[in-house]
């Protein structure tokens, strides 16, 4: 059995990417489809993960990794059988809450969150030696990369914080290592 | 370096002013990015991989010889050992090195000394510098800056040399000529470059034949094999004649394949799928379009009949179709035929959208006599 992790974004893609390079997610690359983490919203839409399921052939887990999700995964007849479990890991509103965590600016983020979307909140309060957050993958790779522990404390005062998630919603936490 | 646009006048059996780009065109999504496309500079775009398609004889090989001369000229700045007929061939050749674009143009002529090696006319080399604010304008005729510093070349020396100062491997072409015993003479030298090991062959080398555990070159036409644990010795023409066909073409292209994805160099593959099984050519494929592997922007060039191995690619302005009516032509899949990324392309293959079906009356007509 394989794990194929899907991420909706590239900035996902590079969270688990450095979650998985740091040995802090409960499965290894040898885990995973392909040996990689994927970029893809729909099976059917990325050529990658399909001919990734093709040349694999056995059973596969998916992780789904994003902020909310709303669309369903469409699983394409010729992979139904293959794919055994789909799991949804959500950050919400938005990956950013990780960025606003880490800078301890959750309480400033609560009070204007009505007028204010973390992304948006994140662009105006967030910078690393001096560059500002424009919602760049290379920003995460610089804030997070060399301190891997400040992004898994993030991903789990997320889980304490937050308690609006709905049953089919799980938390980052839930795939990091023990 | 990038070839970013290359063109022909007089070039085999091709028509005038056949050209083939390759600067992406089409909308980037964030996935195109991560897989189908390599940031040569800010915004400048190319591709990890590029299909030629099209009927028998319609000109796929030409198209990518074409692709090789051009490398050729910007690797070792000379062009010989294409079988001559380099007289009234001219070449235009637009190419990105180090945050400028160049463009380079040449008329070819048959050597009448030196064997089948060009000699070069008539030779202009313009460069700008790279903006992406000028992204529409890369292609276009603005080109003002001469970069040659003039003086007398040797007649078949190439003036990129100016620019580009050093030869180097800059692109491989595999073609049949390696699917004979010298081809692992080749193979070996390659490694030797790229210093890889015999460990990494034997990684190879089991995806084709798990019965062999180690192949070891002893000199240029001998090699020591191990097959089922036993270690035997074999003459290059020996061991063309023990291996299958496909091993000794996937031992020989992943290699090179490994190679240029390690060193950065790009590969030029006519006919990708013969011998090989379906699921090692798509592998091949995807090895290019993932970044954790291809991190050095080597670019796949290659050519099939199957059209299927399309539906690995999202996009489709970096599949390109031959025709040969009279003379040979090459489409954009995207700015001739227009079509959407999220149709899978074998399929419009066979409802003939690009008009590369099999002659079903010629096929018909073949069989009416078989029948008799």
């Amino acid at each position: 059995m394989k794990y194929l992790i899907m991420c909706e974004g590239a900035n996902e893609k590079k969270i688990i990417e450095l979650l998985l390079g740091n040995g802090r997610l409960r499965v290894e690359e040898d885990d995973l489809l392909g040996r990689i983490v994927y970029h893809a919203r729909q099976i059917g839409m990325s050529p990658m993960v399909m001919g990734q399921l093709r040349i694999y052939g056995g059973d596969v887990e998916i992780w789904r990794i994003g902020d909310k999700q709303t669309d369903q995964l469409r699983i394409p007849p010729e992979f139904r059988k293959q794919i055994k479990k789909v799991t949804k890991y959500c950050t919400l509103p938005e990956l950013e809450i990780l960025l606003v965590l880490s800078e301890k600016k959750f309480r400033e983020y609560e009070k204007r969150k009505s007028q204010k979307r973390p992304k948006a909140f994140a662009k105006e309060n967030i910078a690393f030696h001096g560059r500002k957050y424009k919602g760049d993958t290379d920003f995460y790779e610089a804030y997070y990369g060399r301190d891997i522990d400040k992004l898994v404390a993030a991903i789990r005062e997320y889980k304490q914080r937050n308690h609006s998630h709905k049953n089919e919603e799980h938390y980052l936490s839930e795939i990091l290592k023990d | 370096m990038k070839i970013l646009r290359i063109s022909a006048k007089g070039f085999k059996n091709c028509a005038d002013g056949f050209y083939m780009d390759f600067i992406a065109k089409s909308k980037k999504t964030s996935e195109d990015k991560e897989y189908e496309l390599l940031e040569i500079d800010d915004e400048l775009f190319v591709y990890s991989t590029v299909g030629i398609v099209g009927k028998n004889a319609s000109g796929k090989t030409s198209a990518l010889e074409l692709l090789d001369w051009c490398y050729d000229i910007l690797s070792s700045f000379r062009l010989s050992g294409k079988g001559g007929n380099y007289q009234g061939v001219s070449l235009e050749i637009l190419f990105y090195e180090e945050g400028y674009l160049y463009k380079y143009s040449v008329e070819l002529e048959d050597s009448e000394t030196l064997e089948d090696r060009a000699i070069f006319k008539n030779q202009q080399l313009f460069r700008k510098q790279y903006y992406k604010t000028r992204m529409k304008q890369i292609l276009t005729e603005d080109w003002k800056e001469k970069c040659y510093p003039g003086g007398e070349v040797p007649e078949d020396f190439s003036i990129v040399f100016f620019v580009l100062k050093k030869s180097a491997v800059r692109e491989v072409y595999y073609d049949s000529s390696m699917e004979n015993e010298k081809g692992y003479l080749i193979m070996f030298r390659f490694m030797d470059i790229a210093k890889l090991d015999a460990g990494f062959l034997a990684k190879v080398i089991r995806i084709f034949d798990d019965n062999i555990t180690d192949l070891r070159q002893v000199d240029e036409s001998d090699y020591l094999l191990t097959y089922q644990g036993r270690e035997r010795a074999f003459s290059d023409r020996e061991l063309y004649r023990f291996l299958s066909s496909g091993t000794t073409k996937g031992m020989n292209l992943y290699i090179l394949a490994a190679i240029s994805l390690r060193m950065g160099f790009d590969l030029i593959v006519d006919e990708i799928e013969n011998h090989f099984h379906k699921t090692l050519v798509e592998n091949l494929i995807m090895l290019y379009k993932d970044k954790q592997v291809n991190r050095k922007n080597a670019t796949l060039y290659f050519s099939t009949h199957y059209c299927e191995l399309l539906d690995l690619f999202h996009r489709s302005d970096n599949i390109w179709i031959t025709h040969a009516k009279g003379k040979g032509t090459i489409n954009n899949m995207y700015e001739t035929f227009g079509i959407r990324t999220e149709l899978l392309k074998s399929r419009k293959f066979y409802q003939n959208a690009f008009d590369t079906a099999v002659n079903y009356e010629a096929l018909m007509d073949l069989k009416k006599d078989l029948m008799r």
